[in-house]
């Protein structure tokens, strides 16, 4: 297999083209540079991911063993005082258990996913990708971390408050959050407010990242780098700029509205009349509106959903077609359809909301355009599907994630179809199916994508391969837990679970065992999948070690790359020194084709990288 | 390496970078403010109160607008200027720009503090009167609270004889303020009896403070440490305790769920007991003598022998009468309770008649009496305009606000019409920035009057929390101020360090003037919707 990468393995990072050393701080902490920004983000994220997974872990306790006290085993983290306040008798209680899952879809999604997707991936492959020596706005690169980390810091911090962290559910809908930790004096040091205040500086990030990022894909192509020879992976991260950009400012402005109701007392979202058992009748002036909040927040909330998703569609195309050495199938309607993903995306928000009662007409149109949304979506997975057809497949580490993605993001995806439909989802609507269905999408779905692309550019990144054992022993269990987690999650939401109870249906078990109650003798047949379900997270998470000792070991002992393009690869990123310096490219190449040329039959090698010179084609040129 | 088309566009965009970014930023500004117009739009159409219509002085607005389109084209001259390679002259528009933002910010702060300190109140009955709180001089000499500041806070008072801490939750300048009350009404707040606590594994009780201390902080603190020690140390006896019952209960029933077996077991406290310390979760102090406290209403829950702070503390005492004693008040508004009645299918003005204030108010009767009589002569006046209809209707009518409000400039009409001071042109015209002119307008005008506390249905300054609409009011102006602000300061920096870069690069500069151009345009832009949707509408 002939090479044409531009030079030769192991060349030594440090190249001829910078100078000038710049220092531990500068190069280590506070960089410019996209790539070690893309690092410090993945790291960041994934830390935040795995504190995220934690908080579950003790939620499923709760679920699958109420009354029982949490064992030592998962306990040990806090310290004893913290238990005292938090836990009774060592049990998970319902505050504690609110405040968990609030924390845990939070963290999950604005800490863990958007950051490891967009921030991570995005800025190291992006800009390497489109032949650019860095982001636009290096300096506007490092604030939009800074800013990330800082907003985390703020969020996670709060579970030492008195009042505790946020407990009103990762959606924070009002006036249940209006009204939790009211009691506390301060109101800047409640962590209500503080999940607040992290959310905006999370926003501010995601909108410094986005702007920077399409500003970057537009400008700063490369000589021959037209729209239709991008990589998919640079039209994804061009649609999640654009959903970044205009879906986050209107959470921006309802989180600074939910912010005034609780330092300034204003009722944007508060109700007349509102009383409540501690308060009584509330001292606000009521005449808000909580269906507003919703609006705002799902305005957001579903473009979040494709700012989760479209990361992963990103990295597992650029390794389907390395893997089965032919292109990428119907890349034009791909690109097409992301397009169409992106601007359907605005239009779909109300269907969160079916049950607040909008009323039939309105309904019945976010009815349709999220049946509508589905056509893309379904047009890309597809067509990723049909990549796959008379390859020859290879089965890299990054291939069997990638290979596990798609029906794995495939059940993710159809078992939302029911909740699309109004009359399903009254039903279905807060039960466990739509954990289920949610859950498919991103852990198995977007989580295995990211698996997929830290295996594919690791070598990139470190000049080394990660072990293909370590990866055996992370891939089989945790494909098999994440079914063993997630599916029973359907069952049950079909049968009735709702997605809040802390003991798991235990409450209800003990009034539904002599009487009959609105779901009959269900909740007897199904709660014992609680303890199946949990024993597979816990299951799930032992065998993560194997992939943070492969990432953290591989670094220093993998084994070395053989040269610059170890998938014989043809997008840009793969003419780059190993690992690239600062400024990328050693000379700056020049794009003469699509991404995807594999198994050309007018060339010798199957491969056919963009920025090889037409001359050096063996046959000739038949256009 | 050197990112490219910093300073030249590139050609088949056309664009430098930083342009491309500014519209994108311009985008993302324009959902964010697209989302609170939005929230306007939908917390007005859902509204169950009056909406407070054309209530803001359009005058300072008016000339805000003006002041705002002014520097939008003087930015534009001062990049021109820099194109022109004309230093001198951008100065002078940018100097001019910067000076119109500082015009907008102060007009825009004069607007605030006459909101932020004007008083409403909504009684139990949906009535609303507005004014300024204060309470009457004595001798000539206003009343001073403990500090020695006129009263002009609206306080509840109790006669406080005891207080009880919860030892976590107590916030400290809460406790430092009540000592300083205690210190000025001659009391003192001391330990009522010894608190004694178990602090070691199997000890006997030790007393950590005895009967009498004085309340401090520190002490305090003293007992929350002895509390949180206690509680972290039994919850890891508690703990493993329990646990130690689930292993038995689940090994005496192996073939059981958790579920099923969860009722029977229990800590075994009698095992359980001899090993705990003491948790002190509430201290009580006594105040001897009982003496006068004042709270922030937003801060109490009163009742009548036993309130209760925020963080927990309760008081023990009489709830004294703590009225809202109003200085001035400068407007009545029926809308509130109005609107109710119709609700209700009550006529509005029995409602009204029959509304606590006109039963109680000598000076809010004659008012209404007289407004009756304006707005006679209104519809009088708006049927001889545009006639009636073939059913003998009048076309056009007063509207709502027409009909039950009783705004400052009425009573200052009504005060003229009965022969009182009239204002100079030039005072008058101050009016409609800082609002009605108390002073020379007199008392009688501008009566006083005191609200019981029982009667008080929600009030507030007129401040966000007074209702959705001054809520959405501040956040946009708020919002849109801080942008003044911010583009303010970047154009400032310019205008004052701009020269260095002028002479290395003014293309780079003329570009970013142009950046920062293109977001004052935006921030103009912005009030332009601003201005319609919160004055005039």
């Amino acid at each position: 297999m002939s090479s044409h990468a531009t030079s030769p393995a192991g060349h030594d990072a440090h190249h001829e083209d910078h100078h000038h050393d710049p220092g531990f701080l500068r190069k280590w902490v506070f960089s410019t540079d996209h790539k070690m920004i893309g690092i410090q983000y993945g790291i960041t994220a994934m830390c935040f991911l795995a504190f995220g997974f934690y908080l579950m872990m003790v939620m499923r306790w709760s679920i699958a063993f109420p009354h029982q006290p949490l064992p030592e085993w998962m306990s040990w983290v806090f310290t004893d005082g913290w238990k005292a306040r938090w836990l009774q008798d060592g049990k998970v209680t319902g505050e504690t258990y609110n405040m968990f899952g609030a924390m845990h879809g939070t963290i999950m999604v604005f800490l863990g996913i958007v950051p490891l997707g967009f921030g991570a991936f995005g800025n190291y492959v992006t800009p390497l990708q489109i032949g650019a020596v860095d982001m636009a706005f290096p300096r506007l690169n490092m604030a939009s971390y800074w800013v990330y980390f800082l907003g985390g810091i703020i969020m996670c911090s709060s579970f030492f408050l008195e009042s505790g962290s946020a407990k009103s559910g990762w959606t924070n809908y009002s006036p249940l959050a209006g009204f939790a930790d009211g009691q506390i004096v301060n109101q800047w040091l409640a962590g209500q407010t503080q999940w607040l205040l992290g959310l905006v500086l999370l926003i501010t990030s995601s909108l410094l990242g986005s702007v920077n990022f399409i500003t970057t894909i537009i400008n700063l192509r490369v000589r021959g780098m037209t729209w239709m020879r991008m990589p998919f992976f640079v039209w994804s991260m061009l649609v999640t700029g654009f959903l970044l950009l205009l879906a986050f400012p209107p959470l921006e402005a309802a989180g600074i509205m939910q912010l005034m109701d609780r330092v300034a007392h204003s009722s944007f979202f508060m109700p007349s009349g509102l009383f409540t058992k501690t308060e009584g009748l509330a001292n606000l002036s009521g005449g808000g509106s909580p269906l507003l909040f919703q609006h705002l927040f799902w305005f957001l909330g579903h473009p979040e959903v494709y700012v989760l998703l479209l990361p992963a569609f990103a990295c597992v195309s650029e390794i389907i077609p390395a893997n089965t050495r032919k292109p990428l199938w119907g890349y034009k309607s791909m690109v097409y359809s992301v397009l169409v993903l992106g601007f359907l995306s605005f239009v779909v928000w109300a269907h969160h909301m079916y049950m607040t009662g909008m009323g039939a007409a309105v309904s019945t149109f976010f009815q349709t355009t999220t049946v509508l949304i589905s056509v893309p979506s379904v047009v890309i997975i597809t067509a990723m599907l049909i990549s796959l057809w008379g390859g020859s497949i290879r089965f890299t580490p990054p291939m069997m994630w990638a290979c596990a993605f798609i029906p794995m993001f495939g059940i993710g995806g159809l078992t939302g179809l029911p909740l699309a439909f109004n009359l399903a989802d009254l039903h279905l609507h807060d039960t466990y199916y739509v954990i289920g269905h949610f859950h498919y999408v991103v852990a198995p779905g977007i989580l295995f994508g990211f698996f997929a692309g830290v295996l594919h550019w690791y070598p990139k990144i470190t000049g080394r391969y990660m072990s293909k054992t370590l990866n055996h022993l992370h891939f089989w269990p945790s494909l098999i837990c994440m079914n063993l987690i997630f599916f029973p999650m359907l069952v049950q939401g079909m049968a009735g679970f709702h997605r809040r109870w802390y003991n798991g249906g235990d409450a209800y078990l003990s009034k539904a065992q002599d009487s009959v109650n609105i779901f009959g003798n269900t909740v007897v047949q199904h709660i014992d999948m609680n303890i199946i379900m949990s024993m597979g997270a816990w299951t799930m998470a032992f065998f993560q070690i194997f992939f943070i000792i492969n990432l953290f070991t591989s670094w220093k002992f993998g084994k070395k790359v053989e040269n610059d393009n170890p998938w014989d690869a043809t997008t840009l990123e793969w003419a780059t020194p190993t690992p690239p310096g600062h400024g990328n490219f050693l000379v700056e190449p020049v794009t003469y084709r699509g991404p995807y040329e594999y198994s050309r039959p007018d060339c010798d090698s199957d491969f056919l990288p963009q920025w090889i010179e037409p001359k050096h084609l063996e046959a000739p040129d038949k256009h | 390496m050197e990112i490219p088309y910093v300073v030249t566009p590139r050609k088949d965009t056309g664009l430098f970078n930083s342009k491309i970014a500014i519209w994108l930023f311009l985008a993302s500004e324009v959902m964010l403010f697209g989302g609170f117009f939005s929230a306007y739009v939908f917390l007005r159409l859902g509204a169950d109160f009056p909406w407070p219509e054309r209530t803001l002085p359009v005058l300072p607005g008016l000339i805000n607008t003006f002041v705002l389109i002014g520097s939008s084209v003087t930015v534009v001259f001062a990049w021109a200027s820099l194109k022109l390679r004309d230093w001198r002259k951008f100065q002078i528009f940018m100097g001019i720009t910067v000076f119109c933002a500082l015009i907008f910010m102060v007009l825009k702060g004069v607007e605030y503090n006459v909101k932020l300190h004007h008083q409403a109140l909504r009684l139990k009955d949906y009535s609303v009167i507005e004014g300024h709180l204060g309470y009457e001089t004595e001798d000539d000499k206003p009343v001073l609270d403990h500090k020695g500041n006129k009263i002009e806070e609206n306080l509840i008072n109790v006669e406080t004889s005891k207080l009880t801490f919860n030892t976590v939750r107590f916030h400290k300048p809460w406790v430092e303020e009540l000592l300083t009350q205690a210190e000025h009404r001659h009391s003192k707040i001391v330990l009522t009896a010894d608190v004694s606590a178990i602090t070691r594994e199997g000890q006997a009780a030790e007393v950590i403070a005895k009967a009498g201390e004085p309340l401090s902080i520190e002490l305090l603190n003293r007992i929350q440490k002895t509390h949180l020690a206690a509680r972290s140390h039994n919850g890891v006896i508690r703990t493993a305790a329990l646990r130690d019952e689930w292993k038995k209960a689940k090994a005496a029933n192996p073939d059981k769920r958790g579920w099923q077996i969860a009722d029977g077991v229990n800590i075994d406290m009698a095992v359980v007991t001899p090993q705990l310390l003491s948790e002190i979760s509430t201290v009580a102090f006594t105040v001897d003598p009982s003496a006068h406290f004042d709270f922030h209403p937003r801060d109490i829950k009163p009742a009548a022998t036993q309130s209760r702070l925020r963080d927990d503390t309760v008081i023990d005492g009489k709830l004294l009468d703590s009225p809202m004693v109003f200085h001035h008040v400068d407007a009545i508004d029926f809308q509130h309770l109005a609107m109710k009645a119709e609700e209700k299918g009550i006529d509005p003005e029995v409602a009204i008649e029959n509304s606590w204030l006109i039963k109680n108010s000598p000076f809010a009767k004659q008012a209404w009496e007289w407004h009756q009589g304006e707005v006679a002569k209104l519809k009088a006046q708006l049927l001889k305009d545009y006639g009636a209809d073939k059913d003998g209707k009048a076309i056009r009518f007063p509207t709502h606000k027409e009909l039950y409000r009783i705004g400052w400039k009425d009573f200052a009409e009504k005060a003229e019409d009965e022969g009182r001071a009239k204002l100079a042109p030039a005072d008058a015209f101050k009016e409609e920035f800082f609002g009605p002119n108390y002073e020379a307008r007199g008392d009688e005008t501008f009566p006083g009057f005191s609200v019981p506390r029982e009667q008080v249905g929600f009030e507030s300054k007129f401040t966000p929390a007074w209702n959705p609409y001054y809520a959405i009011y501040f956040t946009i102006t708020g919002l849109h101020g801080l942008h003044v602000i911010g583009g303010a300061l970047v154009l400032a920096y310019y205008l004052f360090f701009g020269r260095k870069m002028y002479l290395s690069n003014p293309e780079w500069l003329a570009n970013r003037v142009e950046i920062g151009g293109l977001f004052w345009h935006f921030v103009d832009l912005v009030w332009i919707f601003v201005f319609p949707i919160l004055y005039l509408m």
